[in-house]
């Protein structure tokens, strides 16, 4: 039976009481009162213009890619929101609470927040800015682009497509949840073993991270099969596997890594669950447990992971560069062998995130070794970007610049990540702030790669193009906060100060600190441009063409512009590796079909969402140990699945005229266009 | 138009040229401590990641080049040579796997050269350090919920968030915890290792001069591990004798009891200092046996949210490290 918790447990509320609401917090409770109010104006505008049915309908139950991936992708910028708030009371914190004398705001004795409320907040950006930031990001990117990127129509299963967007929904929620029902971890974002076992641990905090994570990391693995699926069935003829574009073989590298890595963590977390829950001793010190195992399981997924959100990046860069150099890609084929290499040795080299373990000089020098040989494709991939360069005739657009800063980080953390590899220099910066400079270089090169895709295919998807003044504004203000934000941290690196310190004993360092901080608040200029720039775009609207950059390369620059909904109006037949390119060079890039054949697509259904949201209750129940709940949720799901397996609904087929006449008014079929209701197959064989 | 963008521009370009001034003027090289390594140890550290990035900047730099030098070069306003659909050469190709590949050879090479010289269970490089003939002096170190026992079963003595070592003498480090992981680490000085329960890690240095230094745990294990510093005090071999010899004569001994006290959650503000009498040579691995046993220390959620947030609690001031 469950294991005896800490205070009162009722087997209606569980674990949860009313002391659970951090109401006595002025900072929780500013934030919930923000929140609510965004959700109060969110909700109330859907209802104020009636759009209450059309989000149900084109958005809550859809199974369309591309509006997956926009869905994917502002859950991802939420939360890279989210993240950053995260991150800037840290390095406040650290500013405020650095040496004895340091004064003390709100309760805290150095600083604004105590140990336990700063420990949560740098677990709560990890995983944030990991799972629900980067990794949706990424997904929403990849569902997107592949599908118009080789001419399929949808992802090989919309529905699980759909699942996979819920369950990752559900995660977020659970981490919100828990910023105004009880507490989140503290137990860093990796989950430190035995510190996340219940006797240092026995709050609902680590249950919370866990179960957040266990549906994120479900979901992604659903996203991988999808993907590799899609990308290995449902190229248009013609696309041979080497004429298929570089994002898409990384692409395939990554969800090759996300299929074979997610479910190692989901059985680290199972374990761990059972160890928290039922009282085993899988990852105790004590009583035969091995908490090491949980370290190599957690970093078997993890190291992977670092590259199964890097190689989606390499491969966005792998389309910028050569579109705003008006040239193609130098070295297909090595680009194609480096992305494989890279995620190959990804999956052997996870100790050295343990360098400081004691595995001894073979095992140290073996992953030492292995890590830097990961420089190499790394290496191949920046010299192939850079002769596409050369000799090419380049504009400087945002996605561009992007692209450039990002090769730049790239080189920064590929030289500190080096030096990192090298277990002897480990020894002396392991834990320390280098290393977290280190990473924030490469999490950042994942970000540039992700704001120029998001700026590059903006105007594929929504029809007009972000604005560029204000982009660029957003750019170069958030370069330099970047610069100023990381540069110091290595420089406390080397001056001795390590991770995850509520209070730092040193006080004269404060001036780094303070240009650290500095950084931060040039972060929240480039926010508002940020913004700006989203309310500018919105607000003129400039149609785009269809080939929105004008030296496009792939088949997604081929369809209209807004994509419509059925992503071709017929299967486009591939000639060649930069199908565009080549219908350019061949004057037969506006050749129009001259007759449509009806297209079949999928039904809009509920059941993802449902199970999302059910899967949401089913992780808070869990968390508070209200057995009843869990129980009926988990059931509730079960139940939706039988019964949708039971459903005919075969989708429904857009007739030739209808697809002629939505290709003559593209707005009408535009992602964002309110769709009439259609007879959907099975209702039409009643009939 | 033109004005404020140029501005605009300036602006920019003055933030990015002030920011390695602004940081130079904050922080001073002696800051930067891992930089200036005391002992043979940490010196081959330091040796090592030079020698590495030197080799590194064999690549880097030339690509850092290219990258800044190509973008500007072949800008479509500059009119530069362009060839579209140039997309292969094998000689750049061989170039770009063969070099990195020499290079990271070496890289690898010097590492794992470097890997066994400074080997925390043995470093290779302390045969050679002068305090090599004399006997090494052996100390145990605790790490608990959040305070360092540091045990020396030779002299049977022990200390609270003090290392006392004599100068000249190679150190050998015995480590184990109570509950949670940390990490040992006295920056310039000792590698950082991993301090796990039910385990015994190791590590070791020597240093021949007198010197104070500041060591802490970097691997986080809870509410009061921001706390957890103890000073490392290398001193004379007499000194460290008659150190010993009072130390011995303290009425406070170190029993497995008087142990399971210390072991429960305290945070110890400022490393303030405590010595014993510790005549109990099996206690380290008493500490070891009874965690594998599961032993905890168990930290309710309401200490976890108390620490530092009472003002009264806090308000000492440090120990200075003397």
């Amino acid at each position: 039976m469950q294991v005896a918790v800490d205070g009162p447990w009722s087997p209606l509320l569980g674990r949860l009481s009313l002391a659970a609401i951090p109401y006595d917090n002025p900072i929780l409770v500013t934030t919930f009162a923000i929140v609510v109010v965004l959700a109060a104006v969110i909700v109330g505008a859907a209802f104020y213009f009636g759009k209450v049915g059309y989000i149900w309908r084109e958005w809550i139950t859809t199974v369309d890619h591309k509006k997956i991936g926009v869905m994917y992708i502002i859950l991802g910028l939420v939360m890279l929101f989210r993240g950053f708030m995260d991150g800037a009371m840290m390095r406040t914190q650290q500013l405020l609470a650095d040496g004895p004398a340091s004064p003390g705001y709100l309760g805290a004795q150095h600083g604004y927040l105590p140990p336990y409320h700063f420990d949560q907040i740098y677990t709560a950006h990890g995983t944030l800015m990991l799972f629900f930031a980067a990794t949706p990001l990424v997904a929403g990117l990849g569902n997107i682009i592949i599908p118009l990127q080789i001419g399929a129509r949808d992802m090989a299963f919309p529905y699980l497509n759909a699942t996979s967007l819920w369950l990752t929904m559900a995660g977020a929620a659970l981490c919100m949840i828990s910023l105004f029902v009880g507490e989140f971890s503290n137990a860093t974002w990796v989950g430190l073993m035995p510190f996340s076992e219940m006797p240092f641990n026995p709050g609902v905090g680590v249950d919370y991270w866990m179960w957040a994570f266990q549906l994120s990391s479900l979901g992604t693995t659903f996203n991988a099969i999808n993907m590799i699926a899609t990308i290995v069935k449902m190229r248009a003829p013609g696309m041979s596997w080497f004429r298929m574009p570089v994002y898409c073989w990384s692409s395939l590298t990554t969800n090759i890594i996300g299929l074979t890595i997610f479910p190692v963590v989901t059985v680290a977390l199972t374990m761990l669950g059972i160890d928290r829950y039922f009282g085993t001793h899988f990852f105790t010190a004590g009583y035969g447990g091995n908490f090491m195992l949980y370290i190599n399981l957690f970093w078997i997924w993890g190291h992977p992971e670092v590259y199964f959100l890097m190689l989606p990046a390499f491969g966005l860069f792998s389309e910028i560069v050569p579109t705003f150099s008006n040239k193609a890609l130098f070295g297909y084929a090595t680009m194609v062998a480096a992305s494989f290499s890279i995620g190959g040795i990804g999956w052997v080299v996870w100790a050295h995130h343990f360098f400081t373990m004691g595995m001894g000089p073979q095992l140290n020098g073996y992953f030492s070794a292995a890590t830097m040989i990961v420089g190499i494709p790394t290496g191949v991939k920046a010299f192939n970007w850079l002769f596409t360069m050369y000799r090419g005739r380049i504009t400087f657009a945002t996605p561009m610049l992007w692209a450039i800063i990002g090769l730049v980080l790239l080189l920064v953390g590929g030289l500190t990540g080096m030096m990192l590899s090298a277990s002897v220099f480990d020894y002396t910066v392991h834990d320390s702030l280098f290393v977290v400079a280190h990473f924030h270089c490469m999490v950042l090169v994942i970000g540039s790669a992700l704001f120029a895709a998001v700026t590059y295919w903006w105007p594929k998807v929504f029809g007009f193009k972000l604005d560029e003044v204000n982009g660029r504004l957003y750019y170069f203000t958030f370069v330099v906060a970047s610069l100023l934000v990381f540069v110091p941290l290595f420089y406390l690196g080397f001056a001795g100060v390590t991770r995850r310190l509520d209070y730092i004993y040193n006080p004269d360092l404060k001036s780094l600190l303070w240009v650290s901080e500095g950084g931060i608040g040039v972060y929240f200029i480039s926010l508002f441009f940020f913004l700006k720039m989203l309310y500018i775009s919105l607000r003129d609207q400039i149609p785009a063409a269809s080939d929105s950059w004008g030296t496009g390369r792939t088949l997604e620059w081929l369809t209209h512009t807004p994509v419509p909904f059925y992503n071709f109006a017929v299967t486009p037949q591939i000639n060649s590796r930069d199908e565009l390119a080549w219908r350019k060079a061949n004057g037969v890039e506006n050749v129009q079909p001259t007759q449509y054949v009806p297209i079949h697509l999928p039904n809009s259904t509920a059941v993802p969402f449902l199970i999302g949201a059910l899967s949401a209750v089913f992780g808070f129940a869990i968390t508070w140990r209200i057995w009843w709940l869990s129980i009926a949720s988990l059931a509730a799901i079960v139940i939706i699945i039988i019964i949708r397996s039971f459903d005919k609904n075969e989708g429904y087929v857009l007739s030739a005229e209808e697809i002629a006449r939505l290709e003559s008014r593209p707005d009408l079929a535009s992602i964002i266009a309110e769709q009439p209701k259609r007879s959907s197959l099975a209702h039409v064989e009643a009939i | 138009m033109k004005p404020p963008k140029q501005r605009r521009v300036s602006l920019l370009l003055k933030s990015l040229v002030s920011l390695p001034a602004l940081l130079l003027s904050g922080c001073t090289m002696d800051d930067l401590r891992l930089f200036h390594p005391v002992g043979l140890v940490a010196r081959a550290e330091t040796h090592y990641i030079v020698l590495l990035v030197i080799a590194m900047s064999v690549i880097i730099v030339p690509t850092l080049v290219m990258l800044i030098v190509f973008p500007l070069r072949y800008h479509h306003s500059r009119n530069a040579k362009y060839t579209p659909d140039w997309h292969f050469s094998l000689g750049i190709e061989l170039a770009a796997w063969g070099v990195p590949f020499v290079i990271v050879a070496y890289l690898a090479y010097l590492t794992i050269q470097g890997v066994y010289a400074v080997d925390p269970w043995g470093p290779g490089i302390l045969v050679n350090a002068p305090g090599a003939s004399q006997p090494p002096i052996t100390v145990q170190v605790i790490a608990t919920d959040w305070q360092w026992v540091f045990v020396y079963p030779d002299q049977g003595v022990a200390t609270i968030d003090d290392l006392v070592v004599p100068a000249g003498r190679i150190v050998k480090l015995q480590m184990t915890s109570t509950g949670n992981m940390n990490g040992f680490y006295i920056p310039q000085v000792a590698p950082m290792v991993d301090v796990m329960p039910a385990m015994e890690s190791k590590d070791a240095f020597e240093l021949d001069q007198p010197a104070s230094y500041i060591g802490f745990s970097t691997d986080f294990s809870g509410a009061g591990f921001s706390w957890m510093q103890f000073s490392t005090r290398v001193v004379p071999q007499a000194d460290f004798d008659a150190w010993v010899k009072s130390t011995q004569a303290s009425p406070n001994q170190l029993t497995y009891a008087a142990f399971q006290k210390i072991a429960q959650p305290t945070v110890n503000f400022g490393a303030k200092p405590a010595y014993f009498a510790a005549p109990d040579k099996g206690l380290f691995g008493e500490v070891i046996m009874a965690a594998m046993q599961g032993v905890v220390y168990p930290v309710p959620d309401s200490l976890t949210k108390k620490v530092s947030e009472n003002p009264a609690q806090g308000a000492q001031t440090p120990a200075s490290p003397q």
